[in-house]
């Protein structure tokens, strides 16, 4: 008996701390989100408009899964050094410039990317804060 | 026979009493001046509302715009610039909702003028209205002297045009859209960044535009 008693409280332990972890990071994610949301209304949404769609030929939505994936890296670059180049998006081409928002910490731009890849049809978790600092030091 | 005229009379003056009375009919904004003058022994008061001063502007296709172009037209004219960052991409995304309502309709036009005349160059407001997806006269992107726009936004149109390096862009005004009548009279002011109060502008033109249709001069 005693000795089953210590594999079955290992056991339990691991699922505890896996459950936690679990929940962890789904919280982590909702704040991310939220905080997300809010600083997407006061640094993007005038241009992608709220429910980002953009503007007609002049500014891009944010709706394009796919790109946003084939991106993923470039993202935080695309908000802190801004972006001006032809871009296809939703198969139309694009040649706006986005200015450089220089504003913003490596957390917030985590929060932001956040938000925006798990909005507007998008689905793809998390934006860690160590992804964007890997990124950012990556940009061209 | 006599009886009949004044009847007549009556009646029409009934007539047009009441179609003034039903017809709702929107305010006039800005200064107003009266002029007292004397006819026939009586004393005639005489109302004059602001109206908006003498322009010339040139649009995307290089058409002159003037007060001549818009004399059979009401008119929604606000201030932007193509490289603003702040409130001009929803203040265009509202416009383009009331243009697209009145599309190919030449009684309502659409001014927006540039405050940014040095980037702003006809071939960047071509650029700008076609990937707008406007097209022809009935929506003009004007090009103008600064100091011209500027003063015109400030008196002419009781808006609020002024540089400040503050601000994203460098460049601050006002979203508002401002509603004209063919007599170049203000008769509304609205908000262009509040969807709601684009729709009252939207009601508002519907208004103004039946106030011609029932008065005819
Ligand atoms: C001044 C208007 C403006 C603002 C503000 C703005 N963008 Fe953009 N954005 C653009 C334009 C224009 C492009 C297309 C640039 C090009 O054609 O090279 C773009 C492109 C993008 C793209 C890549 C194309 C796409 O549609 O997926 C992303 C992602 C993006 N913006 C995200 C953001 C985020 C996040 C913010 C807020 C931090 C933001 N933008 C703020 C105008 C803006």
């Amino acid at each position: 008996m005693r000795r089953l008693l210590l594999p079955f409280f290992f056991c339990g332990l691991v699922i505890i701390i896996f459950l936690n972890a679990c929940n962890e990071e789904t919280i982590k994610y909702q704040s991310y989100y939220s905080s997300g949301s809010a600083l997407y209304k006061t640094h993007c949404s005038n241009c992608h408009m709220d429910d980002g769609e953009g503007l007609e030929a002049l500014i891009p939505p944010l709706t394009d899964t796919t790109f946003l994936k084939n991106n993923r890296e470039k993202l935080a670059c695309f908000i802190v050094y801004g972006l001006k180049d032809t871009i296809v998006i939703n198969g139309k081409t694009y040649d706006g410039v986005m200015p450089a928002e220089t504003h913003l910490a490596p957390i917030e731009i985590a929060k932001l990317l956040t938000y925006i890849t798990n909005t507007f049809g998008n689905n793809q978790g998390i934006y860690e804060l160590s992804e964007v600092e890997k990124n950012l030091r990556k940009c061209d | 026979m006599k009886f009949l005229k004044y009847i007549t009379i009556l009646s029409i003056s009934t007539l047009l009493f009441s179609c003034s009375q039903n017809g709702k009919r929107l305010p006039f904004l800005g200064e107003m001046q009266t002029i007292d003058r004397m006819e026939g022994g009586k004393l005639v008061i005489d109302t004059f509302y602001q109206t908006i001063p003498n322009f010339s502007f040139v649009n995307q296709d290089s058409v002159v715009i003037n007060n001549d172009s818009l004399k059979n037209s009401i008119y929604i004219a606000d201030f932007f610039f193509t490289s603003c960052p702040s409130i001009c991409p929803i203040m265009s995304k509202n416009m383009l909702s009331v243009y697209k309502k009145y599309k190919r309709n030449n009684e309502v036009r659409f001014l927006s003028h540039t405050i940014d005349p040095k980037h702003d160059t006809i071939p960047v407001l071509k650029k700008y209205a076609n990937k707008l997806g406007v097209e022809g006269t009935q929506w003009s992107f004007l090009l103008g002297n600064r100091d011209t726009v500027y003063n015109i936004a400030r008196h002419g149109y009781m808006n609020y045009a002024q540089e400040n390096a503050d601000i994203p862009g460098g460049v601050e005004h006002s979203g508002y859209f401002i509603l004209v009548d063919k007599d170049r009279r203000i008769r509304g002011a609205y908000d262009g960044t509040d969807k709601q109060q684009v729709e009252n502008l939207t009601n508002d033109i519907d208004i103004l535009l039946n106030e011609y249709k029932s008065v005819k001069k």
